[in-house]
């Protein structure tokens, strides 16, 4: 209903006096904080405009079909090999009763404990000649075969079994949450289980699996370790290609470009697929879930489908790592190692703390500004996770590299010596890069909880006399802390973990447990690479089972 | 003290107002309520006035200090406004005493000021105890408490009694009021409930749609309507269209609009204006029973009355000084 004086009401001039009045410093602050995610990809895009490399040529008439067709392929045969095994044993685990039911649940979330170079550093080392495979059959008598994985199919299957649990806890959620009730109703209209399940429950549980999938495939595109041990060529085993072999920066520049496409694409497909769909709010479901008991024989055979993907994805790498680990354990634990680990734990703690402040801060200074857009662009914080580890530490390069130029001349301007690198090649710049990676991992937690808490409480607080920074330490924060919590450990893991990022910025002096991994595995000493791996592995399991505490209790 | 002048929000950049050109002033000491609907504008215009939200247009003054305008705003913290919160919004972890100090934390005898006023509202043997272990009745009770505890120059209360069953809500309705009555502050408290407004407020204003469409005395609005939506807001009013004008055979001004509130209709031929009807169904509502009439030229009628026992054909009729004229 439009009337006379709303066109004065919204005028060019009474909006800038709004915007003036509406703009304070939380505004800046949240702008600064989503400019500082941003500026990675910022980066790279008007990096495009200095032009490509001279091997780009090179790149684009030989190897460029190659990176594509490999990116595709592990798209695509890990799409189906996730869903496989992620739907498949998330429907089991919620509709059946069998053996051991309770400990799968969580069981099957494990495998993301593991790295997947590591899950093919382990696999390698099983099929090969001596391997493994080779001792059991021999063991018994049989004529080794060996099954060749040093492939794409090979890289598909080891990527799939090692980040499915993504699918996997998406899925199980939605059928946990929801699928009963339309389940029950299904059976009183007389439909089979199995009709059901197809007809009724996928449909309707898509944006769940979906959502899921793309978080493999953004792990899947991220991979550099396992592409590179296989031998095969990805975006972004390229990246590192034109970036450390051939030594030239606008050639990563370019393929980086490339790959964000690809990522984007993926993103803008995840929006696509559930334009219409509203999810309905998250209601605790406290009714008892409704399991099937079936008859011994049946529900065998349910504990076999379900354990497969845990042995494979978890427990097979692991009992391989340990066997080499105790062939290993003298040369490679020594004070050094543990020196190491220290050095790593140290990184991700500081990692973790920097990035949770990073994300609470974004999400209250959103919060206290009053200007409706910078708001929404707050939510373009956590886009960060979804570009290459790759991709973020050349972004965060070039911008560090120019800015410790300018630092220098001024430096020496000033002082009238010469200066080294400030911030390229320091924890600084490594540390930035994890932020801008992993931002979305603290973002998410913390935002859930805060959601939890009314909007009327910090608001009392306020009508009390008391302001957003304070209310913020005396209110929120006593509220929102376990939020905080979880964001920290799962950043901390995630950094434990990371590898492609960390080999490109990391500092000379600086090493982490991941990165040794990678040494020892590049070196062909894969079986050194054992003892690096059981430390991530061990300490990314225990918030992986803590969490999925906290998840069940939701 | 409070003065509010073509107060507009809108929460889509124009296309539709939640608060369109509002203005009013209030007087120190007085209880005001603001009347209407879910949607009416009650909740943003007491934010805005709260300072929770900024106004697209207009101003707002406190005590001759302007703290709302397109320039400037004065964030809440700095308003000195009380503001009782619909779900109470007590904070969890603290206890009760906490809760009340919480706002006068630079006081000198702070403590002294909690006990005071959870005296004043009865809860100070509970001072120790958690929100979760109050009933609701006791987080509404705390809740006035800790606004009342900084001496605010206004109190606001946002639909206080709405969390409540019937009961307890009457009971404590007179309560809270007793408590604000004696504390001398200027209250406005936010209600769709006609009946709490007309128990407890000096003076009531109405929104609707956006608009303030009346503000005055509870006795005035009843006599004086400036719409068939406030008559309405006092009961079931029926508007005088031109068949059932021509039924009555009361010919009215054709430039105003006209109604008759239901219980000014009677049972009886000696009114004003009659006519018969037909009844074709009655419905036992307990002291009331409805009927359902078909008037002899037609038109169809349905009015309560407090006979039990009607017959099958009746004589209504009104008063020509209860009919209600509005200028539309």
């Amino acid at each position: 209903m439009k009337e006379a004086g709303d066109n004065e009401i919204f005028s060019i001039k009474n909006r800038l006096l709004r915007l003036k009045r509406d703009s304070n410093r939380w505004s800046l602050i949240t702008l600064f904080v989503v400019l500082l995610i941003a500026l990675p990809v910022l980066t790279i895009i008007f990096e495009l405009f200095e032009g490509p490399g001279e091997s780009w040529v090179h790149i684009v008439k030989n190897l460029l079909a190659q990176y594509v067709s490999n990116s595709v392929y592990l798209l695509i045969v890990c799409s189906i090999l996730v869903l496989l095994f992620g739907v498949t044993t998330s429907w089991l685990v919620s509709r059946y009763e069998f053996p051991f039911r309770k400990q799968l649940e969580w069981l099957l979330i494990l495998p993301l404990a593991i790295p997947s170079y590591i899950v093919a550093y382990a696999y390698a080392g099983a099929f090969d000649y001596g391997g493994s495979l080779e001792l059991i059959q021999r063991y018994f008598g049989m004529e080794f075969t060996r099954i060749d994985i040093m492939n794409r199919f090979g890289l598909a299957f080891v990527l799939s079994i090692s980040l499915f649990p993504y699918v996997y806890v998406s899925t199980r959620a939605f059928f946990l949450n929801q699928a009963n009730n339309l389940l029950e109703a299904s059976r009183m209209l007389g439909v089979g289980e199995f009709r059901t399940f197809f007809k009724l429950i996928l449909p309707l549980a898509r944006p769940a699996i979906i959502a899921g999938m793309i978080l493999v495939l953004m792990e899947v595109l991220n991979d550099y370790g396992a592409a590179q041990y296989f031998g095969v060529h990805t975006f972004t085993t390229g990246i590192f290609r034109s970036w450390f072999s051939l030594e030239e920066p606008e050639t990563a520049i370019y393929l980086s470009a490339l790959l964000l496409v690809l990522v984007f694409a993926l993103i803008l497909f995840e929006k696509w697929q559930r334009r219409k769909i509203q999810y309905s709010n998250e209601r605790t479901n406290t009714e008892r879930i409704y399991r099937k008991t079936t008859s011994k024989r049946k529900q065998f055979f349910i504990f076999c489908i379900v354990i497969t993907p845990v042995l494979f994805g978890f427990f097979i790498p692991v009992a391989q790592l340990i066997y080499w680990a105790v062939l290993t354990y003298s040369s490679v634990f020594d004070y050094s190692f543990l020196m190491l680990s220290l050095q790593t734990f140290g990184i991700a703690f500081l990692t973790a703390t920097v990035t949770v402040v990073l994300a609470t801060l974004l999400i209250f200074s959103a919060k206290w500004n009053r200007i409706g857009f910078i708001k929404n662009l707050s939510r373009l914080g956590v886009l960060g996770y979804a570009i290459p580890g790759a991709v973020v530490a050349i972004g965060v390069m070039i911008p560090t590299l120019a800015l410790d130029r300018w630092l220098m001349d001024v430096y020496a301007s000033i002082s009238g010596n010469t200066t080294g690198f400030i911030i390229h090649g320091t924890l600084f710049a490594l540390v930035y890069a994890y932020a801008v990676r992993f931002l979305a991992v603290a973002y998410n937690p913390i935002e859930s909880t805060t959601l939890k808490v009314s909007n009327s409480i910090p608001d009392a607080s306020k009508t009390l006399g008391v302001g957003n920074f304070k209310t913020f330490f005396k209110i929120e924060y006593p509220l929102i802390k376990t939020g905080m919590l979880s964001a920290f450990i799962l950043v901390f893991v995630d950094v434990l973990k990371e590898l492609p990022l960390t080999l490109i910025l990391k500092p000379f002096q600086v090493n982490t447990l991941a990165v040794r991994a990678f040494e020892y595995a590049s070196d062909e000493r894969v079986m050194e690479a054992a003892i690096p791996s059981l430390f991530i592995i061990f300490t990314a399991a225990i918030p992986v089972i803590f969490l999925n505490k906290l998840l069940v209790r939701k | 003290m409070l003065k509010v002048t073509s107060l507009s929000k809108s929460f889509d950049k124009g296309k539709t107002f939640a608060l369109k050109d509002v203005s009013f002033s209030l007087k120190d000491g007085d209880v005001y309520a603001i009347v209407g609907e879910s949607g009416s504008g009650k909740t943003t215009l007491i934010r805005l006035i709260a300072g929770l939200e900024s106004p697209d247009n207009g101003t707002i003054e406190i005590n001759d200090k302007q703290v709302s305008s397109i320039h400037k705003i004065v964030s809440p913290e700095k308003r000195n406004i009380g503001f009782v919160f619909q779900e109470y919004a007590l904070f969890p972890h603290l206890k009760l005493v906490e809760n009340v100090m919480y706002g006068i934390s630079k006081l000198k005898n702070k403590e002294q000021r909690a006990n005071e006023v959870l005296e004043l509202v009865g809860l100070f043997e509970l001072k120790d105890r958690y929100p979760h272990q109050l009933s609701g009745g006791q987080q509404q009770r705390v809740a006035l408490a800790r606004a009342l505890a900084p001496n605010p120059a206004l109190l606001i209360l946002d639909e206080p009694f709405s969390n409540l069953d019937a009961m307890l809500r009457a009971q404590l309705r007179n309560e809270v009021f007793d408590i604000v009555k004696k504390s001398g502050v200027t209250a406005i408290f936010v209600t769709h409930d006609t009946q709490d407004a007309l128990a407890v407020a000096d003076e009531i204003l109405i929104l609707q749609n956006g608009k303030l469409v009346q503000k005055d005395a509870a006795a005035n609005l009843y006599s004086k309507p400036s719409s068939v939506y406030v008559a309405s807001l006092f009961g079931s009013t029926i508007q005088l269209s031109k068949e059932i004008q021509s039924a009555f055979e009361c010919p009215l001004k054709t430039d105003c609009c006209h109604a008759i509130r239901n219980e000014n209709i009677t049972i009886n031929d000696e009114c004003d204006y009659v006519t018969h009807a037909t009844v074709l169904k009655k419905t036992f509502m307990g002291s009331d029973t409805q009927l359902f009439l078909r008037l002899d030229n037609g038109e169809h009628l349905t009015v309560v009355t407090k006979h039990n026992h009607v017959d099958e054909r009746i004589t209504i009729g009104f008063n020509s000084k209860d009919v209600l004229e509005f200028k539309e």
